[in-house]
């Protein structure tokens, strides 16, 4: 384990006992983007705002760190952080999901907003697309190192997702993220959570918090209306400071 | 699932929320109203935005909800609805937009029924009365002001007379009004008047519209030519100009005032961070050339993170604090306020001293950031839910007394 400290957006913070709020951002964001609601929250909370590894001004873990590994460094920088509560946005919502499994006694509540962590419910058509993609992905790495051609470059340029084609030297967290499913790791997951998300967030869906909410037995969903998967968390912030603050006044007293 | 957002019957009550208008400070309005609009808790109550647009046309539709559409291009337009609000019908009614539509019958209008109106529209035609006083008389329950304190408010010499008469510290000032079609500013008459307000050597003076907010309009001057260009200038915008002495070492304090519980209660208090001199319209609104002024929040949490404003600033002395809560509290209950009221301070920081300068009964962004950081802090979700239910609560009082044989008024015989 290295001494490398995880960078921290500072925020003023609320005297007495408050709750500690460790938040998570997204894939491809920074502690910035939370710092609109964060802040909202700050005067009731002690705000941990973290810029994750790899991102922002954090440096990054081993090339291949999937969410657990995150989980785990994250145990390392709040150490002596006994029951915090973990807000985490999108990406941010998977590693507070393994913390929250492989440290159940210092959490005392999840808020997932816009949650990732559970494969989407894909129609067929989409299914045999992406299936199709794959093999012609596969044909392009044979080709590539029987003739020495670029095929793979120019497939992944025109084929892979934005966040893919940009995620760089984190290629290969991107890839073991999207490809996991913490719907088990959910399950056992007992301490209360806040589920919130964007009526029109096309990249984790409603429907993926319907998922969550029924696999969590101490979950609570929100579905707020007019709000996307980035904006929840700029136009969208009062709303969550709203049923965030709520939440923290039921469950982390 | 608790609140679990799919509202399959649909029983919360319909906020509409009216912004834009016919007034300098339509864009800025457009921005409170949105903003409103995000805040307002989504468990209890549903948002119907109406937009007014220059024209005075109104307008509802989802697609008014982004920011992004605006100035309004012809697509989005395409989406929207154009809305009237029927005066003349039955008051006892839950309250309705008329929108028309052409079906296969012919023209058709369908009603959007909203059980509340909240004025987030600035300055004319919105701050002044003229949109309480429809509501009222039309007997739509609406949030805020009635048309009396509106009005009332919005007129800065009624204001500063009637706050002076009452032991409130303001500066003095001279009245010009503009003079009727083919006649001239008389500069010997206008400065005699200048001397018996505002003494012998009165300049440098500022000169500010009657009626309208938001700086727009006020100019300093150093000399009577300056003086008579600016007045000129004000003429413009308004048909009266006030001329004040100008403040040395200029520091404006804002606070907000609400009733609540019976109570009227003071928010913290900022210090606006001056760009210039004299705060302009741009200064006061556009500060570092995008929308996110001293005065208003494009984005939640500015308040918190960007340093636009110095929120309970340090230089202020007990007694000064103490005269700024009292000053605001005394105007809330002079002119019979509601809403969220920001009302603003000038002071000499030389001196120390402070005057009441204006208030602003539709603030932008409802002054939130004011209630987020008051000694018990009120987010902007339960801002908005006190308005929503204020407003209900105002309306149904006025909307009471209407049976002449309540009033023991009767004159022809009901049976």
């Amino acid at each position: 384990m290295t001494e490398q400290r995880w960078h921290r957006h500072p925020l003023p913070h609320g005297d007495g006992p408050v709750p500690t709020l460790v938040w998570l951002h997204g894939w491809g964001q920074t502690g910035a983007s939370l710092l609109p609601l964060a802040g909202l929250l700050a005067p009731r909370s002690h705000a941990l705002v973290f810029d994750l590894p790899g991102f922002g001004r954090t440096p990054m873990l081993a090339p291949d760190a999937g969410t657990a590994d995150y989980a785990d460094a994250l145990a390392a920088e709040i150490a002596g952080k006994e029951r915090v509560v973990l807000v985490g946005h999108s990406f941010g919502a998977r590693i507070a999901l393994q913390f929250a499994a492989r440290y159940p006694t210092r959490v005392a509540a999840l808020v997932l907003i816009a949650g990732a962590g559970l494969r989407r419910e894909r129609s067929r058509v989409w299914r045999f697309r992406a299936y199709g993609l794959k093999t012609l992905g596969r044909l392009a790495r044979v080709l590539d190192r029987l003739v020495g051609s670029d095929l793979h470059v120019r497939y992944r340029r025109r084929f892979g997702s934005a966040d893919y084609r940009r995620a760089g030297a984190l290629r290969g967290t991107f890839l073991k993220a999207v490809n996991e499913d913490l719907g088990a790791l959910a399950q056992a997951v007992h301490v209360p959570a806040l589920l919130i998300y964007g009526r029109e967030d096309r990249e984790t869906p409603p429907e993926i918090g319907a998922r969550f909410a029924a696999l969590m037995p101490g979950a609570e969903l929100h579905v707020l209306e007019g709000f996307g998967h980035l904006d929840i968390l700029g136009r969208g912030a009062y709303q969550c400071e709203h049923l965030i603050a709520r939440f923290l006044e039921r469950h982390a007293r | 699932m608790a609140g679990g957002g799919v509202f399959m019957t649909d029983e919360r009550t319909v906020i509409a929320v009216i912004f834009g208008g016919r007034s300098v400070e339509h864009d800025v309005s457009i921005l409170t109203g949105l903003q409103f609009l995000d805040a307002l808790d989504q468990s209890r109550y549903r948002g119907l935005p109406v937009y007014v647009d220059l024209d005075g046309q109104w307008w509802t539709g989802e697609a008014l909800r982004r920011r992004e559409r605006y100035p309004l291009d012809a697509g989005t337009r395409e989406a929207l609805q154009p809305v009237t609000l029927p005066v003349g019908v039955p008051v006892r009614r839950r309250p309705v937009l008329l929108a028309p539509s052409r079906g296969l019958l012919g023209r058709r209008i369908t009603e959007i029924p909203f059980d509340l109106m909240v004025p987030a529209i600035h300055g004319s035609h919105g701050e002044d009365g003229s949109l309480q006083g429809l509501l009222s008389f039309a007997g739509v329950p609406y949030a805020g002001c009635r048309p009396f304190g509106a009005a009332a408010t919005m007129d800065k010499h009624v204001t500063k007379g009637i706050l002076r008469d009452r032991g409130v510290a303001v500066l003095p000032h001279l009245l010009v009004e503009r003079p009727g079609a083919g006649r001239f500013l008389e500069p010997d008459t206008l400065e005699r008047m200048l001397a018996e307000q505002l003494g012998a050597d009165p300049y440098p003076v500022i000169v500010k519209p009657r009626r309208l907010g938001s700086s727009v309009g006020v100019a300093p001057a150093a000399d009577r030519d300056a003086l008579m260009a600016a007045l000129l200038a004000a003429f413009r915008l308004d048909d009266a100009a006030l001329v004040e002495p100008m403040v040395g070492d200029l520091v404006e304090y804002n606070i907000a005032v609400m009733r609540r519980d019976g109570a009227v209660v003071t928010s913290a208090i900022e210090r606006p961070l001056k760009a210039r001199d004299v705060l302009d319209f741009k200064a006061k609104y556009l500060a570092g050339g995008k929308p996110a002024g001293p005065k208003l929040d494009t984005l939640p949490g500015e308040g918190m993170v960007a340093q636009s404003r110095e929120i309970d600033p340090k230089e202020l002395s007990a007694a000064q604090e103490t005269l700024i809560r009292e000053a605001a509290v005394e105007a809330f209950e002079t002119f019979d306020l509601a809403g969220s009221v920001r009302v603003d301070f000038l002071a000499d920081g030389g001196s120390g001293e402070i005057w009441l300068n204006e208030i602003n009964t539709i603030p932008g962004s409802f002054a939130f950031f004011l209630w987020q950081a008051a000694a018990t802090p009120l987010s902007f979700t339960a801002l908005a839910s006190h308005l929503v239910e204020e407003g209900l609560r105002l309306s149904a009082r006025d909307r009471a007394t209407a049976d002449p044989r309540l009033a023991d008024a009767q004159i022809f015989r009901r049976d």
